[in-house]
């Protein structure tokens, strides 16, 4: 059965990993109390907005994404992966929860839905945790994520900087000088915002990755204004379009993944034209940067994972650590055979904007920083095992790669750094024969205790 | 113009300021009010921006 955001909820409710604040909180103080928490929040009543209620902080560390995900923390990649292969087409509704009210024209008020300050050197409020849907007649419908600055009642900036389809879409049409529609749900099964993170074909729909990770069909409903679709259970939804204006309106800073505060953009604006919500609507306050970067960790893993099978490259563990934002450096484990272990660097610096990649074999444990690093030192020498790739694909929010050194909507490029920590060939793997204690397995602690 | 969109111009004419220090100067306004008031400020196009996020008066305007 297909969940929601609700039944995601019920699930950290029932993991005892959701915190319920009944007092009525401002708005402006979320942000501050979401970070104090080591639990998802749930604000049963916020000032100034009746009828809303908002969580926040949900995806914060990797034990409730695998809650989320319905497995072992280990697991994750394996099991967005396991997604990745069964695709299931979305089923069209005609009746949705997230259209319960509708506001349009001049109706449309986005100050009047929870608009959150989240960080203090932020250029505005910001919507953060979206899913946001368009469409491109020759290839077809698209899902991704993307921040949503406030400007005024019916606008707001939205960082296209990064290259993603969205971009390429809203590209053609700027080339045609026309709009582009969009719509954003807000509120979506942690499901739907992997799928959104996942950097998929251009031609693959997300909803159907979406579809798979539920084992159901994402339940959709056509929009009141723009000729899209949204998921029907969401909670919250934007629709509208981003205006032909290309790269001009001034967006950010934002408390960015990289656990960065950011800089100012120039950005297109998001032209709001519609506002449907569900008659009791539940606000998603997605916490930057943790959120975002434990939903990107299992994306960039599987992709990984992925680009390693490609390569006949057999895996053993990978992971994407926070440290990197899930994103920026992958390490794996592997089931070694001669000259694999550069294969596999190749074959995970190839993925997305990953500008490190580490190697072991499958002896060290990659989730262990100590066995890492002693693999590090006693498998690598740095003239023979690493290697470097200049002027691959970059990322405007890494500050090493000078990205004020391009013009407006100019993409940046980064160097990428291999380093090959399995045993070299022609060492005798008996020389890493580890320490074992004299007596273990025979003599216990707890007798002498 | 609302008396808040007001005292926001006057305050950013007087130094450039953050979104959060105008956020904070106005702590005793309904927060869908400072919104409201945000965004009568964002529309009458005066705007401009430092290297620091800073908002400021556009110079062009500001001799208007």
């Amino acid at each position: 059965m297909k969940k929601s955001f609700r039944d995601f909820l019920a699930d950290l409710d029932g993991a005892g990993e959701l915190r319920r604040i009944k007092r009525a909180v401002d708005l402006r103080d979320v942000s501050a109390l979401v970070n104090q928490s080591p639990q998802a929040m749930f604000f049963e009543e916020l000032k100034d907005y009746p009828g809303w209620r908002l969580a926040g902080g949900l995806i914060g560390t990797r034990k409730r994404l695998a809650l989320a995900m319905g497995c072992a923390e280990k697991d994750v990649a394996a099991r967005f992966e396991q997604g990745l292969g069964r695709l299931i087409e979305p089923v069209m509704v005609e009746a949705a929860p997230c259209q319960q009210v509708v506001r349009m024209g001049a109706d449309v008020d986005l100050a009047a839905i929870p608009y959150p300050l989240m960080h203090l050197f932020d250029g505005g409020p910001y919507l953060s945790g979206t899913f946001v849907t368009s469409k491109d007649p020759e290839f077809g419908r698209n899902a991704g994520s993307y921040r949503l600055m406030y400007r005024t009642p019916n606008e707001t900036g939205i960082d296209l900087v990064s290259p993603s389809d969205m971009r390429f879409y809203y590209q053609r049409q700027l080339d045609r000088g026309r709009p582009l529609e969009i719509a954003v749900a807000m509120g979506v099964h942690p499901y739907e915002m992997l799928a959104a993170s996942y950097k998929a074909p251009i031609d693959m729909d997300e909803y159907t990755v979406a579809g798979s990770l539920h084992g159901a069909p994402v339940p959709i409903v056509k929009c009141k204004t723009v000729d899209l679709e949204v998921p029907a259970d969401a909670e919250l939804v934007l629709e509208g379009e981003l205006l032909p204006i290309g790269w001009t309106a001034d967006e950010g800073p934002f408390g960015e993944f990289s656990q960065i505060s950011g800089d100012v953009k120039w950005n297109p604006i998001f032209r709001v034209k519609c506002i449907t919500h569900r008659i009791d609507p539940i606000f998603y306050f997605l916490q930057m940067p943790w959120e975002n970067d434990w939903l990107a960790a299992p994306v960039t893993e599987a992709a990984g994972l992925r680009a390693l099978r490609n390569a006949s490259v057999q895996p053993v563990a990978i992971r994407a650590p926070v440290g990197s934002c899930g994103y920026w450096t992958l390490i794996a484990s592997i089931k070694k055979r001669p000259g694999e272990g550069k294969n596999a660097l190749l074959a995970l610096l190839s993925v997305s904007e990953v500008k490190l990649a580490i190697v072991t074999d499958e002896d060290i444990d990659i989730y262990n920083p100590d066995d890492l690093d002693w693999a590090l030192t006693f498998r690598v020498q740095a003239d023979r095992d690493t290697i470097i790739v200049q002027g691959a694909r970059g990322k405007h929010i890494d500050p090493s790669i000078k990205a004020w050194e391009l013009g407006k909507g100019g993409l940046p490029t980064t160097a990428k750094l291999g380093i090959d920590a399995t045993i070299p060939e022609g060492v005798p793997k008996q020389l890493y024969k580890r320490i074992q204690y004299y007596g273990k397995g025979r003599v216990k602690l707890e007798d002498y205790l | 113009m609302s008396p808040t969109a007001s005292a926001i111009i006057a305050a950013i004419r007087a130094r450039p300021q953050q979104f959060a220090e105008l956020a904070d100067a106005h702590r005793d306004v309904p927060w869908p009010d400072f919104l409201h008031a945000w965004g009568e400020v964002r529309r009458a196009n005066i705007l401009g921006r430092d290297d620091n996020g800073n908002y400021r008066i556009e110079p062009c305007e500001d001799k208007a």
